[in-house]
């Protein structure tokens, strides 16, 4: 579990015309970590989304200093479609990213552009309609998917090239909570089943809390924090105005352990803060 | 953290180039430009030719080599066929070969010699891409017509150099906007 999906060595960029967004990045992203990405507006995040699937600097162009290392090769002079068979990358704006009429086609899309051969194709479009909960909608128009189940599709056409990484750049920002979680619990299912390193980069991370395993969060184009999420938690609390990126359990849990000088477990649900909360609290020691 | 404050070398890259933007900017232009062809009224005997100005914008904008100005010159003389008002539509595709052959050669010469941010680029391919267009679609008539040489010389081409005159200012008025449409987030393609 040691080995790095992704790796930022001394990382500088600017976009053409612009400031520098990011400076001297350097993190790890562990091989088979859940990672997510906080931190405020403009911190970064989604550069630093592109940059690992090399499209900063290569396609935007602009300056860059150091390197970007996708399992454990530079991303240095590959081609972005390359690097694409490795690290599938789902931006925001996920209805720009939908190119064909049906279903089936927009995942074939890419498998065809990379020479797969046409049962391989049918295959795998297949297997990732059913991974994503649409089953059998091939030759559904999109216009009769709705709004999640565009998204759905837009993740199963990035699965379907299987790739080892996968980047979401705020899947659910378009979504209400509900939609929201069902993207995350089928994203986690998926993360479990196919033993993938997940990449998303969420500002709401309370969605996020029961899955993650580790978080790196940004502040004005730097690494205010990164590890297991434990810790890189602990790390950003110490940061006042970093405070509310963290999860609102976690924003309790790390206020109260330190008002109280006490521990408490890492929560991952509401019952599990209730259920600790009502043994020490209630009727307990610090009643 | 503890280089922060530390400057680094920095490595310049342009954006990646388009590789296929020619061909949608190509055709949507084409077809604008059949539109106009079909529709726009005939002026005291003159009417500009809006194919050739449209192609002359496009070939102006992307530099194409001189087989894809072939290319574009053979599609833009099979667009005016349909809407042709002339005795030998076909001759059409010859014309718009030459022309389409003439903006690219006229944008390369003027690349060449630094005349890329030249203000009235445009007019000049506009110009001589409908003076040669012209003049090789009247010659292409004399001949199917068999008409005598200065019928050609006197009242054709200087119909042929009035049209040219207004295909430059054509392309001259419509080459910024244009440009501004389809290469819009050149050099600041972020967010």
């Amino acid at each position: 579990m040691n080995e790095t999906a992704i790796k930022f060595t001394n990382f500088h960029y600017g976009y053409i015309n612009s400031d520098i967004i990011l400076h001297n990045i350097n993190l790890d992203v562990r091989k088979g970590s859940f990672t997510i990405i906080s931190g405020p507006s403009g911190a970064g995040k989604t550069t630093l989304c592109k940059a690992m699937a090399g499209i900063i600097p290569y396609y935007y162009g602009g300056r860059y200093a150091g390197d970007v290392e996708v399992l454990g090769v530079t991303t240095k002079g590959k081609r972005v479609s390359d690097l694409a068979m490795r690290i599938g990358l789902m931006l925001d704006d996920y209805e720009s990213q939908l190119v064909s009429l049906t279903a089936g086609e927009e995942i074939a899309f890419s498998l065809l552009n990379h020479g797969f051969a046409a049962e391989e194709v049918e295959a795998r479009t297949k297997q990732v309609l059913m991974d994503v909960g649409l089953p059998g909608r091939e030759n559904y128009q999109l216009d009769e998917l709705s709004g999640g189940q565009r998204q759905r599709l837009l993740l199963a056409s990035v699965l379907a090239v299987h790739p080892e990484v996968l980047v979401l750049d705020e899947p659910v920002s378009a979504m209400d909570p509900d939609g929201a979680n069902a993207l995350y619990k089928l994203l986690y299912k998926i993360y479990k089943e196919y033993n993938m390193t997940v990449v998303v980069v969420e500002h709401n991370i309370n969605f996020l809390l029961p899955y993650v395993t580790d978080m790196i969060v940004m502040n004005k184009g730097r690494v205010a924090a990164q590890g297991f999420f434990e810790e890189a938690a602990a790390m950003t609390y110490a940061i006042p105005e970093l405070r509310r990126n963290l999860p609102e359990l976690w924003q309790v849990k790390l206020n109260l352990e330190q008002r109280f000088g006490i521990s408490l477990r890492a929560w991952r649900k509401e019952a599990e803060a209730l259920e600790e909360l009502k043994e020490k609290f209630v009727g307990g020691a610090l009643g | 953290m503890d280089m922060d404050n530390e400057q680094p070398e920095f490595i310049e890259l342009p954006a990646a180039k388009d590789s296929h933007r020619w061909v949608a900017v190509t055709a949507l232009l084409l077809a604008i430009g059949v539109i106009l062809h079909t529709i726009s009224p005939n002026i005291g005997g003159v009417t500009p030719n809006w194919t050739i100005a449209m192609y002359s914008i496009t070939i102006g904008l992307t530099n194409p080599s001189l087989s894809r100005a072939l290319g574009i010159g053979f599609i833009a003389g099979l667009t005016i066929v349909p809407s042709s008002k002339s005795a030998f539509p076909l001759g059409n595709v010859a014309s718009e070969i030459c022309g389409a052959l003439t903006a690219a050669i006229l944008v390369k010469a003027m690349f060449y010699m630094g005349l890329r941010d030249f203000r009235f680029r445009p007019f000049i391919t506009g110009f001589f891409a409908t003076v040669v267009s012209g003049g090789v679609f009247t010659f292409i008539l004399k001949i199917i017509l068999n008409l005598p040489l200065n019928v050609w010389t006197n009242a054709m081409l200087p119909v042929v150099m009035v049209v040219g005159g207004l295909n430059g200012v054509i392309t001259q008025a419509l080459f910024a906007p244009v440009q501004k449409l389809f290469f819009m987030q050149e050099g600041k393609r972020h967010e």
